[in-house]
């Protein structure tokens, strides 16, 4: 079984991941923008946010530049795609490669360790909880924070704008909406979001690393992916529910699987179990209702 | 008014697919006139109702619509003048929004679009009283999603988008032709309802010359990129079916003799 220490770690990793899953419903479903930009936006994120920390800024306005640096990066990659006519997810691509050397350059170095700067973690070490709570409880108020934010503003005229952009282009440039705008400003909130995951991840784990990205799109997709076969994402406010529940369930299935002697499953198996999770969740919806589909046949 | 001077297009310019849509075509509709234009295919329909809603851009010629040049506009610059309903039934609605969502689209098409909540309760009674002229019981099913309802009752939603702010000229595209008879006739009688109430200026595109000389005021031909008639008021009161392909006949025959004179 889990500990207690590993149980609370998977949470609040979960929790990072979960904003990522915000990016990431963001930009492939509600703008149908394939983005991998935030394989390079999340190291982007922990770069800025750990190289500003020791100059010795303060960590909230650190993390603060870590998304616009995010951004930033989004822009870039809306930019090549709308202005240049890049196709999206080779756009993306451009940007993620490019930003392997930005962060190179931003850190000076493959990584900067965080270990006794002063986070935006220091100050709620006072609470009288236990260590690996205190991380939990930020996490939870950062993503909630998010969440109710994200939420509104898909309520917006301008998120509704930005729906009907990725849902029928087409009638939304006959409504007056100028798509192109509408995927720059989406995809850069998105990365904007995931830069904020890198920077507290970062902080929470104590370095930025610049290989810290690699995979964070795939999951990503699995959070969003496992989220929604759990919740279903009827509505904004459901499907942003599921990013984060599918984030944390991702973690914990993850978390288990290492901790399962009998399966016999090490550190370096990571990739491929991820691999392995988000083939299920992607398979396992379609299996389900065509078993449904069976069943309700054989009773007619 | 909407006026259209000597307007050209050629799609795929310089490639063995070099196709003329648009040659020299001239077509000036004037404020509270309801056109019908009708046109065999490749005639250049589509392209002109597309040329005018900014989603092609023409070689020359100029685009005016109630004194503002909009030639070089994109769509999305235009959209507050020029209203629209596509063919594809599914084309003029998001069907992952709810009713309410695509009517608040709707309310702002053209304008500024801010941060304050879209669907907002000030509009309810605005939907409510539209969309119950439907008689489709629609306005109890503000919140259901789009992808709910059929064909024909998407468009006539699309038809109430299209109508919900004021334009300068209504561009509806074979609305009816995906659409069964008994829905064709249905949103077709929608149409004209909403267009003599709110006393618009339309341009409709229809395959059917019944159709064509059944409603509106005025009804134009397009052939080979151009108007090849133009009939309108008295000229126009009791023509059937066959006078009009009389006359299309006449313009074809014309074309072709033009065509052996100068190949002569």
């Amino acid at each position: 079984m889990l500990s207690n220490i590993a149980l609370y770690g998977a949470i609040e990793t979960g929790l990072i991941y979960g904003l990522v899953a915000f990016g990431i419903y963001l930009s492939f479903r509600v703008l149908d923008f394939p983005d991998l930009t935030v394989d390079g936006s999340f190291p982007l994120g922990a770069a800025v946010a750990a190289v500003l920390i020791i100059e010795g800024w303060n960590p909230w306005l650190a993390t603060g530049c870590a998304v616009m640096a995010g951004m930033a990066a989004g822009a870039v990659t809306a930019l090549l795609n709308v202005k240049l006519n890049i196709l999206n997810l080779l756009a993306s691509i451009l940007t993620m490669i490019a930003l392997y050397s930005v962060n190179l350059r931003i850190m000076g170095r493959p990584n900067v360790a965080l270990l006794t700067e002063e986070t935006v973690l220091t100050p709620w070490y006072d609470l009288d909880l236990a260590y690996h709570q205190v991380p939990v409880l930020l996490f939870v108020i950062v993503v909630f924070v998010a969440l109710i934010l994200l939420w509104r503003f898909m309520k917006s005229e301008t998120g509704l704008a930005m729906r009907a952009t990725g849902a029928n282009a087409r009638m939304a440039r006959a409504q007056g909406i100028a798509t192109g705008a509408m995927i720059v400003l989406g995809v850069a909130v998105s990365n904007g979001l995931v830069g904020l995951a890198g920077a507290l991840f970062a902080q929470s784990q104590g370095a930025a690393d610049v290989t810290m990205g690699v995979g964070v799109i795939v999951i990503g997709l699995a959070s969003l992916i496992g989220g929604e076969a759990v919740v279903t994402p009827s509505t904004v406010v459901r499907a942003l529910i599921a990013c984060v529940v599918g984030a944390i369930i991702y973690r914990l299935a993850i978390a288990f699987a290492l901790n399962a002697d009998f399966l016999g499953l090490q550190a370096q198996d990571l990739n491929l179990i991820t691999a392995v999770l988000v083939t299920l969740a992607i398979v396992l919806p379609g299996v389900r209702s065509s078993i449904a589909g069976k069943l309700s046949r054989s009773k007619a | 008014m909407i006026s259209a001077t000597d307007l050209r297009l050629t799609f795929g310019k310089g490639t063995p697919l070099e196709n003329p849509a648009l040659r020299g075509m001239s077509l000036t509709v004037n404020q509270g006139e309801f056109v019908t234009v009708i046109g065999s295919n490749g005639a250049g329909k589509s392209t002109f109702l597309n040329a005018l809603a900014g989603e092609v851009l023409v070689d020359s010629g100029q685009i005016i619509v109630d004194n503002l040049d909009v030639t070089k506009l994109p769509t999305h610059k235009r959209a507050g003048r020029v209203a629209r309903v596509f063919q594809d039934p599914l084309a003029g609605t998001c069907e992952g929004l709810s009713i309410e969502e695509n009517l608040a689209l709707a309310i702002k098409r053209g304008q500024r679009r801010g941060l304050t909540s879209a669907v907002k309760k000030q509009y309810m009674e605005k939907f409510r009283d539209s969309l119950s002229s439907l008689n489709l019981g629609l306005e109890k099913r503000l919140g259901d999603k789009m992808g709910l309802l059929s064909g024909g009752q998407r468009q006539a939603v699309s038809l109430l988008m299209a109508s919900l702010t004021p334009s300068s000229i209504l561009l509806l595209d074979e609305h009816t032709a995906a659409l069964d008879p008994k829905t064709a006739a249905f949103v077709l009688e929608l149409t004209t309802k909403i267009i003599e109430e709110q006393k618009l200026t339309a341009l409709m595109v229809t395959h059917s010359m019944k159709q064509a000389l059944e409603v509106g005021s005025r009804t134009v031909m397009l052939h080979q990129g151009q108007v090849v008639f133009d009939i309108a008021g008295k000229d126009r009161e009791g023509l059937e079916v066959k006078d009009l392909l009389g006359l299309f006949e006449k313009q074809r025959g014309l074309e072709v003799d033009d065509d052996s004179l100068l190949l002569g």
